[in-house]
């Protein structure tokens, strides 16, 4: 899969859709003097659009001599299973912070870590680091930086 | 004489002794496991210094900045892997003396080397922060602009491997500062009714995401698939002969003075000025064949360039508000945390805390001889951690880091998406550094391309009626100029 061909058309479409949403969403200036606040925006719209012209256009130019050595490693199945796990791992974890509190959602995030993304399968091992990692984070934010953490609008 | 003794003060209260000593251990850390970035650390660290006053919290991440430059070279000599990009050039002549059996002394040459370039940079800092906000106060809006654009597109232009791929990330950056609020009229920009993005894409957040997450996702990947490292057991650092340092000691101030100098130009950083002075230390050696085997001098030349970046890039980051780098940017994010606005008029409204920064950066070093000379053991003990499980604590450390911002869980989805994000760039060859360096400078850029507008009734005269505006435009085409010619000879030359 040579990169910069699908790159640059992916840019400018992304220049275009910003540019509409730019233009959609972002009042013009009130006084005809000033730049308004779509100006800069427009400004970056369009440099993009020419950067995504300028990587499509070096690809044409490339495909039409010799191949290009630079190649994007193909996805295997285990890297989208982690990158995915490791996103959704975030979002539940911050979803039962609020709900379940600190203490609670980091322990069993860092449980479903070890045994789901990391294959380990030491229970014991794998309890006392959740517990400790959670006292530890518990004392450095709680204890000494008095920040307020979670406890866990179920829980209370 | 007041000033000085208050920054004294400040720097040497036990709480901001306490954080510099902490912040340069996490950077030691972290600088010499390959993979942990001190970027990393140091966005990592930055939530930490809320409950802090400005100087411990500077003492905090400049001891994580000049801790992890120093720190790399413990892995590229022990294992002849480097632990940052800085010390790649520490490899060649740093590891081959560890299989002599000289690993001590290349330790021991690396640490007084470090110590040495990095204070050597700190006195030229010293010497020319002053003069170049003296000239820089004189800038107008669209002098300001057009530096600021040229140092962002050479940081884009520097990129690894593709010119324009930089600035497509220099520009992501820039698209992300839009969202929020506009400061000059108060228009509400692509927030869609969410009230938490009103205030913008909070730079501290983007920064845990982008640095943090892709590293943690890596190591994950990783894991079960790449040997555990080998670490030598009895590692001692040890002090070089007096001769052997009398011997380099020139080649210390010249390479000190490259590596400052280099740092001083935005977008350059460690890695170029470590390579160019191990370049010049071989060039200039009467026994250039001994280079790569094992050769002190190819140790004491790069570690003293990648050290001395550490005060040329406080330089354009002080005087002008122009970070040269993803450590950096993070370092301008703390200043800015805590009230400090770098800056021409940084240097009328906050002296003290510049001279209490220097300090710290000096108390930094002390610790740094103290923990390599005397503490290596203990540090090559902690070095065994195997990285999955750092990783896990990491992601830990990168929900709480977030929340703690700003009390709100809004902060940590948006951390995951700016990880997810900084994840799939990395994939695509694009450069997550200029995407952070966007987001720091584009309020800057946009403010001041509004406001010498508002003040030239929309005219862009204002732009090329101002010479200094001019030169720094015609140095921003040069620089993209020769990237771009450059990236084409490596292209031909490779057939």
């Amino acid at each position: 899969m040579r990169l910069n061909r699908w790159l640059g058309p992916c840019i400018v479409v992304l220049a275009l859709v910003w540019l509409w949403l730019t233009y959609a969403y972002i009042p013009a200036a009130r006084v005809p003097e000033e730049p308004g606040p779509r100006a800069f925006p427009v400004v970056l719209g369009f440099s993009l659009l020419a950067v995504g012209i300028a990587i499509s256009f070096a690809a044409w130019l490339r495909s039409s001599n010799k191949p290009s050595p630079e190649l994007v490693k193909a996805v295997t199945a285990r890297e989208t299973a982690i990158v995915t796990g490791t996103f959704l791992l975030l979002i539940f974890y911050t979803f039962f912070m609020e709900k379940l509190g600190f203490m609670i959602a980091t322990s069993v995030s860092i449980l479903i870590v070890m045994r789901v993304l990391l294959g380990m399968r030491q229970w014991r091992f794998m309890l006392t680091f959740a517990i400790s990692v959670t006292a530890v984070c518990w004392l450095f934010f709680v204890k000494l930086l008095e920040t307020p953490l979670p406890r866990g609008l179920w829980l209370m | 004489m007041d000033t000085v003794a208050q920054a004294f003060s400040a720097a040497l209260s036990l709480d901001a002794i306490g954080a510099t000593v902490l912040g340069t251990v996490v950077g030691l850390f972290f600088g010499s496991i390959p993979g942990l970035t001190f970027s990393m650390a140091l966005a990592l660290m930055l939530p930490f210094t809320f409950g802090m006053s400005a100087t411990p919290a500077l003492g905090l991440l400049l001891g994580v900045f000049v801790g992890g430059m120093t720190g790399g070279s413990v892995s590229a000599i022990l294992l002849g892997i480097p632990g940052t990009p800085s010390a790649a050039a520490t490899v060649f002549d740093g590891h081959p003396m560890a299989h002599k059996g000289e690993a001590g002394v290349a330790l021991g040459s690396a640490v007084i080397a470090s110590t040495f370039g990095g204070l050597f940079s700190l006195v030229v800092m010293i010497l020319l922060l002053e003069q170049v906000a003296a000239v820089a106060i004189k800038f107008g809006p669209a002098e300001i602009f057009a530096l600021v654009l040229f140092g962002l597109s050479t940081i884009c232009g520097m990129a690894e491997r593709s010119m324009l791929r930089g600035l497509v990330a220099g520009l992501l950056g820039l698209m992300m500062m839009i969202v929020g609020l506009d400061e000059l009229d108060g228009v509400a920009r692509l927030t869609f009714g969410t009230v938490q993005l009103q205030q913008g894409v909070n730079l501290l957040v983007a920064m845990i995401g982008l640095f943090a997450v892709p590293q943690v996702i890596s190591t994950f990947i990783d894991h079960g698939r790449i040997k555990p490292l080998t670490i030598p057991d009895n590692v001692r650092a040890s002090l070089p002969t007096l001769r052997q340092l009398k011997d380099r000691f020139w080649l210390m101030i010249r390479c000190s003075v490259i590596g400052t100098g280099i740092g001083a130009i935005p977008g350059t950083g460690g890695p170029i000025a470590a390579f160019l002075a191990y370049d010049h230390a071989r060039r200039f050696s009467k026994h250039p064949e001994d280079f790569g085997k094992g050769e002190l001098s190819g140790v004491v030349a790069p570690e003293s360039a990648n050290n001395a970046v550490t005060g040329g890039t406080m330089i354009p980051l002080l005087s002008l508000g122009i970070p040269g780098d993803p450590a950096t940017a993070v370092i301008l994010g703390g200043l800015l945390l805590h009230g400090l606005q770098p800056g021409p008029l940084l240097f009328q409204t906050h002296l003290s805390a510049i001279y209490a920064l220097y300090v710290s950066i000096i108390l930094a070093y002390v610790v740094i001889l103290v923990v390599q000379l005397w503490g290596i053991r203990v540090f090559v003990k902690v070095l065994r951690v195997p990285p999955h499980l750092l990783a896990v604590c990491i992601i830990v450390m990168c929900v709480l880091g977030s929340y703690a911002i700003r009390n709100s869980t809004f902060d940590v989805y948006l951390m995951s998406v700016m990880g997810l994000l900084g994840y799939i760039l990395q994939r695509l060859h694009i450069p997550v550094a200029p995407v952070v360096l966007g987001l720091v400078l584009g309020e800057t850029l946009e403010k001041q391309y509004r406001t010498a507008l508002i003040l030239n009734e929309n005219s862009h005269s204002i732009f090329y009626n101002s010479g200094v505006a001019m030169f720094f435009f015609g140095a921003t085409a040069l620089m993209l100029g020769l990237q771009l010619w450059s990236s084409l000879r490596k292209r031909r030359a490779a057939g």
